[in-house]
């Protein structure tokens, strides 16, 4: 009975803190632009071949360099592709490479900071150690030599930026698990007999997420920008697929005769990376525990 | 504090080796045969063995790193496949356009962010402070690229007044050397230069909401000397925290600059290796820019010790 009745409580809490958490998160002042910006990028990528008005890779050659008109609302590149199509289909590219590397560096380093937290000793220490060892090379030298070896592509980005953003998050992990396991309740649980796995699985890791959410919408934008330096190196996503970093690389030897080639792209990188960071602040905001109530 | 330098240099030791392990490991990540991605497929087998050979491929792979290591610690971080120079010698001669590019964004960062900083925390909620903080995130939200084409069509493009690529050394030719690095320095300097109003911004607001400075209001001291004598020393720690945690970023930004302005320096050396598939040169390179910033780093833990008695005596 106390069960039953224990069910809708709990679950009602949830909701209740999961709306106050998005409430606190909405009254962040840029966070409605952001949160539009986001939401605008995400259609665009996934409805890119029905909102885009041109096939990205047709040329027309009878149009180059054309300025920006009513056929053309961002004009053309050097051999007539239309620059909008372009931008729209390079935001496939830009969030699959943001999120794609975030996701692959949260789940790699939170398990390798729940593990080196968890173990301690020596695996901590070798797990640490090896962080470290990443964190001491520059990042953007990281992923361009990992880059180097891996291979120009998509993929090759994603994992070398995965690699780059790792540490971070194993550092987090570890951090908390650390401070999670000190605590009393975790104590009470492992004194009934509950193995390490459960611990982690419903104390440690429910009670790590929060700054490891946050840290992980901050990181997102600086990963799409990461990935534009390096699709602008030439490292990213090969010629004639569209890329916002290799579009503005291509366009920078026509700056003078149609700069639209470098704005178009430059404008999309710069108002997605202002939006994730207004996002990532309001999530910050919302989640921090200092702020709390 | 020499115990202190003396503690720090032992705890690098297992990191300076995970890197170099690290960086041993790069050319044996390609996918397939790194021979085979060094050099095109028309090149004579005999050419290649050559070059495996001379690189040590041929070999077990505990062979090759003890090899490599017992080169490195005499100093030799290998040949450049390209032209066969050592890798010492090809950054040797690029290393002083980097170091001049990387002093002068420095300089630029600081003289446009402390008095935006200041500001922004002295006239909180300003007109001034917007500015301040549409600045920050402006620098913070721009690739480096970007600012730099933005320059290149204003100041260069448009304008006329600056060159937009090429290099001369400011030492033999002061005026042309200075207007060679004057658009990569700024490029270099504003992004740095965002970071730092933002940190300085926010660590000027702590400290002027401490009692020491309600104190020294209440002594009748006015609001420079106020800010000059006591909060700007207290709020310039967590700009050095930041100035040492930026480095790598002003690193990576040095290789994207030094690229779109064509500078001859280690950055473009190694975007030139990458593309050339010299993995010899991208190895050497690499591992000389982490050692060279794990020592930066370590020069900044030391600088707190100088800075904030309080570390020091921890």
């Amino acid at each position: 009975m106390a069960t039953i009745v224990a069910a809708p409580a709990s679950s009602r809490s949830v909701r209740e803190r999961r709306w106050r958490i998005l409430r606190r998160a909405a009254r962040a002042r840029l966070a409605p632009f952001g949160a539009a910006v986001m939401l605008l990028a995400v259609t665009v990528a996934l409805l890119a071949p029905v909102v885009a008005p041109y096939n990205p890779l047709k040329q027309n050659l009878d149009r180059t360099l054309s300025r920006p008109d009513r056929v053309h609302l961002l004009g053309t590149d050097n051999v007539g592709r239309d620059v909008l199509s372009r931008v729209i289909f390079g935001t496939r590219v830009s969030l699959a490479a943001g999120f794609g590397s975030v996701v692959i560096a949260v789940l790699a380093g939170g398990l390798l900071g729940l593990l080196a937290g968890y173990a301690g000793g020596r695996v901590d220490g070798l797990v640490m150690r090896m962080m470290d060892a990443v964190l001491s090379f520059p990042p953007l030298v990281l992923a361009l030599a990992l880059g180097a070896v891996l291979g120009a592509g998509l993929t090759g980005v994603v994992i070398a930026l995965a690699v780059v953003y790792t540490p971070t998050f194993a550092r987090l992990m570890r951090g908390q698990v650390l401070t999670i396991t000190a605590r009393e309740y975790v104590d009470a649980a492992r004194a009934l007999g509950a193995p390490g796995w459960r611990i982690a699985w419903t104390h440690v890791l429910p009670n790590a997420t929060a700054p490891i959410v946050v840290q992980a919408s901050l990181s997102v934008a600086f990963a799409i920008l990461a990935e534009a330096s390096l699709s602008f190196l030439g490292l990213g996503i090969q010629p004639p697929a569209a890329s916002w970093g290799s579009m503005i690389n291509a366009g920078r030897g026509y700056l003078q005769q149609a700069p639209w080639i470098v704005f178009g792209p430059g404008a999309a990188l710069f108002i997605t990376v202002v939006g994730l960071n207004f996002v990532g602040d309001a999530v910050r905001d919302a989640l921090d525990p200092r702020l709390r109530a | 504090m020499g115990l202190l330098i003396l503690r720090r240099l032992v705890a690098t030791i297992p990191v300076l080796l995970l890197v170099t392990a690290g960086v041993f490991a790069l050319i044996h990540l390609t996918p397939g045969d790194p021979i085979d991605a060094m050099m095109a497929e028309s090149v004579d087998d005999s050419v290649k063995r050559e070059l495996r050979q001379t690189l040590g491929l041929d070999r077990p792979l505990h062979l090759q790193y003890a090899t490599w290591m017992g080169r490195l610690l005499r100093g030799d971080l290998g040949r450049s496949i390209r032209n066969q120079e050592p890798v010492i010698e090809n950054v040797a001669r690029r290393i002083k356009p980097s170091l001049q590019l990387a002093g002068l964004a420095m300089a630029i960062s600081l003289l446009v962010a402390t008095p935006i900083g200041i500001l922004s925390a002295a006239r909180r909620n300003s007109t001034l402070d917007r500015f301040g903080t549409s600045f920050a995130l402006f620098g913070i939200c721009m690739p480096n690229f970007l600012i730099a084409l933005l320059l290149i069509f204003l100041f260069g493009v448009t304008l006329r007044w600056l060159p937009i690529s090429g290099y001369v050394d400011p030492m033999e030719e002061l005026w042309d050397g200075l207007r060679s690095l004057a658009l990569p320095a700024i490029t270099l300097g504003l992004a740095l230069a965002a970071v730092i109003t933002r940190t300085l911004r926010s660590s000027m607001l702590e400290a002027l909401s401490e009692d020491y400075i309600r104190t020294a209001r209440a002594k009748g001291l006015s609001d420079g000397a106020v800010i000059r004598r006591h909060a700007l020393k207290n709020a310039l720690i967590p700009v050095v925290t930041v100035l040492g945690l930026q480095l790598g970023t002003l690193i990576g930004g040095a290789v994207i600059t030094e690229y779109v302005f064509a500078l001859p320096g280690v950055g473009r050396l190694v975007v030139d290796a990458v593309f050339a598939r010299d993995y010899p040169l991208v190895q050497g390179v690499v591992l000389l820019i982490a050692v060279g910033f794990i020592l930066s780093n370590l020069m900044v833990d030391l600088l707190y010790g100088w800075i904030d008695p309080r570390i020091r005596h921890r």
